[in-house]
């Protein structure tokens, strides 16, 4: 990236000097860099409206969010099914899939976002893998390790985050 | 451009979003690391035929399991709530016919692609 950087910055001076869009370059070279340095992440985004008829165990398996679950549940190991234990970063960037709520019917989308920066916390593995595709489909495969964008890539716990309501065609 | 807006759903759309860009782009579209931001910035690509074409070519576009008319409605939902004041007011929509055309030709390479088009976005910017 630092090649790019360097491109581009010598691309822009020139052509800074020959007009005054200053802010506009300035937007177009955030695009090089990658994305805000403190990503949004998905916790409390839903709208009141979105919010699920929540039954159910969150340290078991069965728990309704965890349909697609690949790894060891954060509510067992010092956080929720929502939060990352302490010491640990979210990741931000996460796989994201559907559920069905067995207390009103109802399919909400869900985001696995992993816990990262500790050793695997080894209790309460969860492998239920619905939706989970081979990794040629790569947006969809939960056997990737998914901390990514975290300071460390130490996989730790899985949490499951209702992010908003299934869209059906009718 | 009105007809295209009434076939538009924009439920399904934010909901293809979530499903299929807001795992790396992030819920409001800021990125993450070495995820570029959609945010405040998406809508420079329309500068330009090859920007415009890049957002159909990446390869989450190109490649998604979303159908062309599907891509081409969640293209115009993250340009509509992310672009910010980047894509102006009279920018054309994207079409399934377009999406069909251009997404056949995914970029095997996007990091340098990008370096360039972003050069080319601003000398193109700086003229008009």
């Amino acid at each position: 990236m630092k090649i790019f950087d360097r491109l581009f910055e010598q691309q822009a001076r020139q052509l800074a000097q020959r007009s005054s869009r200053r802010g506009l370059l300035k937007g177009l070279g955030g695009l090089l860099v990658g994305g805000a340095a403190v990503p949004l992440l998905p916790v409390s985004r839903v709208h009141a409206a979105e919010k699920p008829m929540d039954k159910g165990d969150p340290s078991s398996c069965d728990y309704w969010r965890y349909c697609a679950m690949d790894g060891f549940l954060c509510d067992c190991c010092g956080g929720s099914a929502n939060t990352c234990p302490p010491g640990t970063e979210m990741s931000p960037i996460t796989w994201i899939g559907t559920c069905r709520n067995p207390a009103d019917g109802r399919s909400y989308i869900i985001s696995y976002n992993d816990c990262c920066g500790k050793s695997s916390c080894g209790a309460c593995l969860c492998q239920r893998d619905e939706g989970d595709r081979p990794p040629y489909r790569p947006d969809k495969t939960n056997d990737i390790n998914w901390c990514l964008g975290t300071e460390s890539a130490a996989y730790h716990c899985s949490t499951a985050i209702v992010v908003g309501v299934a869209f059906e065609e009718t | 451009m009105g007809a295209l807006a009434e076939k538009m759903n924009w439920e399904r759309a934010q909901f293809h979003y979530r499903m299929f860009c807001q795992g790396c782009h992030s819920p409001d579209g800021g990125g993450a690391t070495s995820v570029p931001p959609l945010k405040d910035n998406i809508g420079y690509f329309l500068e330009i035929p090859a920007g415009r074409e890049y957002l159909v070519r990446v390869p989450g576009s190109a490649t998604s399991a979303l159908n062309d008319g599907n891509l081409a409605e969640v293209l115009n939902w993250i340009i509509s709530e992310f672009s910010g004041d980047s894509a102006g007011e009279n920018y054309e929509r994207y079409t399934a016919s377009e999406i069909s055309r251009v997404r056949v030709h995914p970029l095997d390479e996007v990091e340098h692609y990008r370096t360039k088009l972003l050069a080319q976005i601003a000398a193109a910017k700086a003229r008009n």
